[in-house]
């Protein structure tokens, strides 16, 4: 057996294809997805039960059912109940909701790490929940946000693979069709592993350049304690 | 007491699933007079900060900053209509708080810590807002700190900040909760006159603390609170020297106690340079 490069050559346009269509779907899942997410967040931390629990169900019961799973219900359910739609927007509307839920736990996360004095001096000066938010609160945690967000998204990126099984024609779409036409599978899937690593390193250099940009002067908040600035500020000696 | 106090809080009661924090606390705090409010752990000084400051939402009672209510209006025939949170946030800037631990925004500097509640709150230029903001940071001493963020000042540099964020909202009424706990024993002297500094200008303030001796130094009047009222109050020095209550008297035996060392005791510890 030789590997025999003339094929990837051959079909190097489809490939190409694909490979745009996968980096398209996931910048466009990303930020929908983002979206969702930030306001399901929201949704999570606002006082009263109903919000929370709607927040709750939405992320649980996303985590817990596998991508392709939520895949075939969207393409599937939209038809059924008379929506038609392309492939390529229902896989990407799919895409983005899978990842929502692990957005929407990770913005939470972020926004309930940080000391709740932040918050609150905020609104004791006067400022609205929502300018509490974008000139205290969202500042600070951005920076928190990067890391486990681009995990994420290099997942996500991965998961898009999934949908070549509803024919939309992304990367592992276009690698079965010139596989098919060519009984080159090596060829063919290593050329295609190249492809996916490619992306996974673009996106992680666009993330290490965001890092750099948002985190200058944060660093001081990821230095002080939050466990401790938590429990030692006024809410301290609130019984739960 | 002459005319209208500044901050008027009646019958204010806060119960946390069956604990009563707050139960009936009545206080007036008259235009430029300093109240320090001293009382056990666990006495609710901290719950009433936070009732004051509308943080916490009081179970019932009233609170009155500069003539008007605030949170809970009493309303002709004995309605009692609760403010939107427009209202609340509008007469918040009124009232002055300063943290226990601060809470400075470490991502802004000392002066941006200053000038962003007054462009955002108040809606002041920034070119106004920035000069306000020089102006107090000057007086306090902060001149040359200006550019730089929280975690680069001293913790009584912090504090100053902090205070100047306050003040930059032009308080009725300055609120401080354990200004001294969060410092070094060393800085309680300059807590001391940055306190008494204001007090010259004619702040009023309400000076949450533990601290005894802090208390009459900085206070006109002293009240104390125990199981979320206040039993005793009086003139600072009075109220220390001649104790009415029991309840002040065992507290205060106790603390000063504390902080003189009993002669005969063996205390083992290592004489250390």
């Amino acid at each position: 057996m030789r590997f025999d490069a003339s094929i990837l050559v051959d079909y190097w346009p489809l490939l190409a294809e694909g490979a745009w269509l996968t980096l398209r779907i996931t910048i466009a899942a990303f930020a929908l997805g983002y979206l969702a997410g930030i306001a399901v967040a929201l949704l999570a931390i606002l006082p009263g039960r109903l919000p929370r629990l709607m927040a709750s169900v939405y992320i649980e019961t996303l985590r817990n059912i596998p991508f392709i799973i939520i895949l075939f219900v969207v393409y599937y359910g939209l038809p059924f109940s008379g929506v038609r739609l392309p492939a390529t927007l229902v896989g990407t509307a799919a895409l983005a909701l899978f990842a929502s839920a692990y957005y929407a736990e990770i913005v939470r996360a972020a926004i309930l790490a940080l000391p709740r004095g932040q918050f609150e001096s905020a609104r004791v000066v006067g400022m609205s929940p929502a300018q509490a938010m974008w000139h205290v609160v969202a500042p600070q945690v951005l920076r928190t946000l990067v890391p486990p967000s681009t995990n994420m998204t290099l997942t996500m990126m991965k998961e898009s693979a999934v949908l070549s099984s509803v024919t939309v024609p992304e990367l592992t779409y276009q690698s079965l069709i010139v596989q098919g036409n060519t009984f080159a599978p090596f060829e063919v899937f290593a050329a295609v592993a190249a492809i996916y690593w490619l992306i996974a390193i673009g996106i992680a250099e666009a993330s290490r350049r965001l890092e750099r940009r948002v985190g200058a002067a944060q660093a001081a908040s990821v230095s002080a304690n939050p466990i401790a600035a938590r429990y030692l500020s006024l809410d301290a000696r609130r019984p739960s | 007491m002459t005319a209208q106090p500044i901050l008027r809080v009646s019958a204010l009661s806060k119960e946390f699933r069956g604990t009563r924090a707050l139960n009936e606390f009545y206080l007036d705090v008259a235009e430029g007079e300093i109240v320090a409010l001293i009382g056990p752990s666990g006495c609710g000084k901290s719950t009433l900060l936070r009732c004051l400051t509308w943080l916490e939402q009081p179970d019932d009672g009233f609170i009155e900053v500069a003539g008007r209510p605030f949170g809970r209006a009493l309303m002709p025939r004995g309605v009692v209509r609760r403010q939107s949170r427009r209202e609340i946030d509008a007469l918040r800037p009124k009232i002055g708080l300063v943290f226990q631990q601060l809470n400075l925004w470490p991502h802004l500097t000392a002066l941006e810590n200053v000038v962003r509640p007054q462009t955002v709150v108040l809606g002041r230029a920034r070119a106004e807002a920035t000069r306000r903001a020089d102006e107090l940071l000057g007086r306090l001493g902060l001149a040359d700190r200006a550019g730089r963020y929280p975690h680069a000042l001293s913790g009584g540099q912090k504090q100053r900040v902090a205070i100047a964020r306050a003040l930059a909202m032009e308080p009725a009424l300055m609120l401080f909760d354990e200004p001294t706990s969060a410092l070094d024993p060393e800085l309680v002297g300059e807590v001391l006159t940055v306190l008494k500094s204001l007090a010259a200008t004619g702040m009023t303030m309400l000076v949450v603390t533990h601290e005894i001796g802090f208390a009459v130094n900085v206070a006109d009047r002293i009240a104390f609170m125990d199981a979320g009222a206040v039993i005793e109050e009086g003139p600072a020095r009075e109220v220390v020297a001649n104790p009415r209550t029991p309840r002040l008297r065992s507290f205060l035996d106790l603390v000063l106690d504390r902080a003189q060392v009993p002669s005969g005791e063996t205390l083992a510890l290592p004489q250390t340079e």
